[in-house]
């Protein structure tokens, strides 16, 4: 029996954002969550692992605020959840994430298939899942929307511009997955209590040979700020709906748009 | 020979590149795997392309090859176009270098010894700056970038043999749905969300389109969740993106992740019954009521228009 580890992030979750009234981000209230995408890749690890016999696992890096993310992931269905609990998470680039899972990865050995999603949902630079194949020297497939084992490959459905294209990669491989690969069941209230009873483990980044260097973002962030997008916002009143729409219809024809 | 190097699966974009690129003042190398197109690409005016020769159809597998290229030659950036392959051959190729990544870059400004490049994140809420000073890899969306012809350049065209990633091979290409709408293209688009109660319901939506000459599109959730909508109908961050004339939503929320999409679109219009959701602040023009009263009385009032 091997492995097949799905990574996932803990982020923040963009429903709790607030914009402050001089356009800055402010973050401290918002609420952490599993990132969108990563419940699919997690759920793609279990399916997979049903249909192999191998045993499913998370892993994350992030920082001491990431503990709560643990029985989250293994109330989804994996064996068992890894963590590499750093403070340097919370700055993490691409390349920083990236060398912190792939540091782990091969510490947890004994793998054949590394799922992660395609893009996280707060800085969807979709970096990580090809960047963790490179460190690992291990082939890797993006924009996957099937996954199928055969032999010593896996074979991958993925979703390009202008149609779908079929590849297969040699294992042990990275694949990186878009949200339509399946729909992540709500866990039930059995999968949360078991969860608790799951094994974890953390890792310290001393542990995984890395040193906190290591984990600095390669790119420097001068500015963050609110995207401002400059709209009309002009709701159309009247008496009645026919007069909101008559207003509506005269509008768009003022635009010139009908 | 230090400098940025260039490189698109898309020829078009491959060239827009070109001209991004030439903006930094730098020495340009684009990289293609395909001697006719670096006979196109020349007359866009880089200073060099070079031409990589191998087995693989797959771009995503000569990622090795760039980053040993770049190390070799101390190049200073590499610049991909964000397509699915140029995304995941740049964040290879990043990996490889062990160096740091800009995605889906909006901007870069070429300063004398840095770029700054800004971004979208949180689904396009919030924009982030960033200061590159270093051996980076970037993608940039490159679709509506124009490319502009260089006359009399002197190019040097180098074809090498390599030997690229041979462990992901491409079994079978299947070219999308003849009959696929083309979103992106639309003039007009109608967007439907988890307002609307039942699929039957769609008869209404596709009436409205009709009269108003417009596609039809729709939220994540009623395409992944409810199936009603093929997933190529969903706009959003993983969706399609649009740049309408016209867009008009029925029954939406507008949670960042849809609103990114619509963001290039002339003139927003919703129809929701919460005056709170977001998709008011992000409309132009906006009705606070029920699709279910106000989709009749617009296809009459279209009509009589």
């Amino acid at each position: 029996m091997s492995r097949i580890i799905a990574c996932y992030k803990w982020v923040a979750d963009e429903a709790d954002l607030k914009i402050n009234p001089d356009m800055s981000v402010d973050l401290s209230k918002a609420k952490g969550k599993i990132s969108d995408y990563d419940k699919n890749a997690i759920e793609a690890a279990v399916q997979m692992a049903k249909i192999t016999g191998d045993e499913a696992v998370t892993l994350t890096y992030g920082s001491k605020k990431a503990k709560l993310s643990l029985k989250d992931a293994l109330s989804r269905g994996p064996a068992e959840g890894f963590w590499v609990n750093s403070e340097k998470a919370e700055q993490a680039d691409g390349a920083a994430s990236s060398k912190a899972l792939a540091a782990a990865i091969n510490k947890i050995g004994d793998y054949q298939l590394i799922i992660c999603a395609e893009g996280a949902s707060d800085t969807f630079a979709r970096q990580v899942g090809p960047s963790v194949a490179a460190r690992l020297g291990i082939p890797c497939v993006s924009s996957a929307i099937k996954l199928e084992f055969c032999e010593n490959e896996v074979k991958v459905s993925r979703k390009l511009e202008n149609g779908i294209e079929i590849v297969a990669a040699q294992l042990p491989a990275v694949v990186c997955i878009l949200p339509e690969i399946n729909r992540p069941p709500i866990p039930g209230l059995k999968a949360v209590l078991d969860a608790g009873k799951k094994p974890t483990r953390e890792y310290k980044i001393e542990e995984l040979g890395l040193v906190e260097s290591d984990l600095s973002a390669r790119t420097e962030t001068i500015e963050f700020k609110a995207y401002v997008m400059n709209r009309k916002n002009i709701v159309l009143d009247g008496e009645t709906a026919a007069d909101q729409v008559k207003a509506l219809v005269g509008s768009l024809k003022k635009e010139g748009i009908i | 020979m230090p400098g940025i190097y260039v490189y698109s699966d898309n020829m078009k974009q491959a060239a827009a590149l070109i001209g991004l690129a030439a903006q930094s003042g730098k020495e340009v190398c684009c990289i293609t795997l395909d001697s006719n197109q670096a006979n196109e690409l020349k007359q866009y005016g880089p200073d060099r392309i070079i031409i990589l020769n191998s087995h693989s159809p797959l771009p995503e597998n000569y990622a090795g090859i760039i980053a040993e290229l770049i190390k070799k030659e101390q190049g200073e950036l590499f610049l991909a176009a964000s397509t699915v392959r140029g995304r995941e051959l740049a964040a290879k190729t990043a990996g490889y270098l062990d160096c740091g990544m800009v995605s889906d870059a909006e901007s870069l400004v070429f300063e004398d010894e840095r770029i700054i490049s800004s971004r979208l994140m949180y689904g396009g809420s919030v924009v982030q700056k960033a200061v590159i000073s270093q051996l980076a890899v970037v993608t940039v969306p490159a679709d509506n970038l124009e490319a502009v012809k260089k006359e009399n350049v002197q190019v040097s065209i180098v074809s090498l043999e390599v030997q690229a990633d041979p462990r992901v091979r491409l079994i079978e290409t299947l070219a999308g749905k003849k009959d696929k709408i083309d979103l992106a293209a639309a003039e007009k688009v109608v967007c439907v969300g988890m307002g609307l109660d039942k699929q039957e319901d769609m008869k209404m939506v596709e009436e409205l389109a009709q009269v108003l000459g417009a596609e039809i599109a729709c939220t994540r959730g009623i395409a992944e969740e409810r199936q009603w909508l093929p997933v190529e109908s969903y706009i959003g961050i993983s969706g399609a993106k649009i740049k309408p004339s016209l867009y008009i939503s029925m029954g939406v929320s507008g949670q960042v992740q849809h609103v990114v999409g619509i963001r290039d679109s002339k003139i927003i219009t919703a129809v929701d019954t919460n005056e709170k959701a977001p998709i008011i602040r992000a409309a132009d023009y906006s009705i606070i009521g029920d699709m279910y009263e106000i989709i009749p009385l617009l296809i009459e009032e279209l009509k009589n228009a």
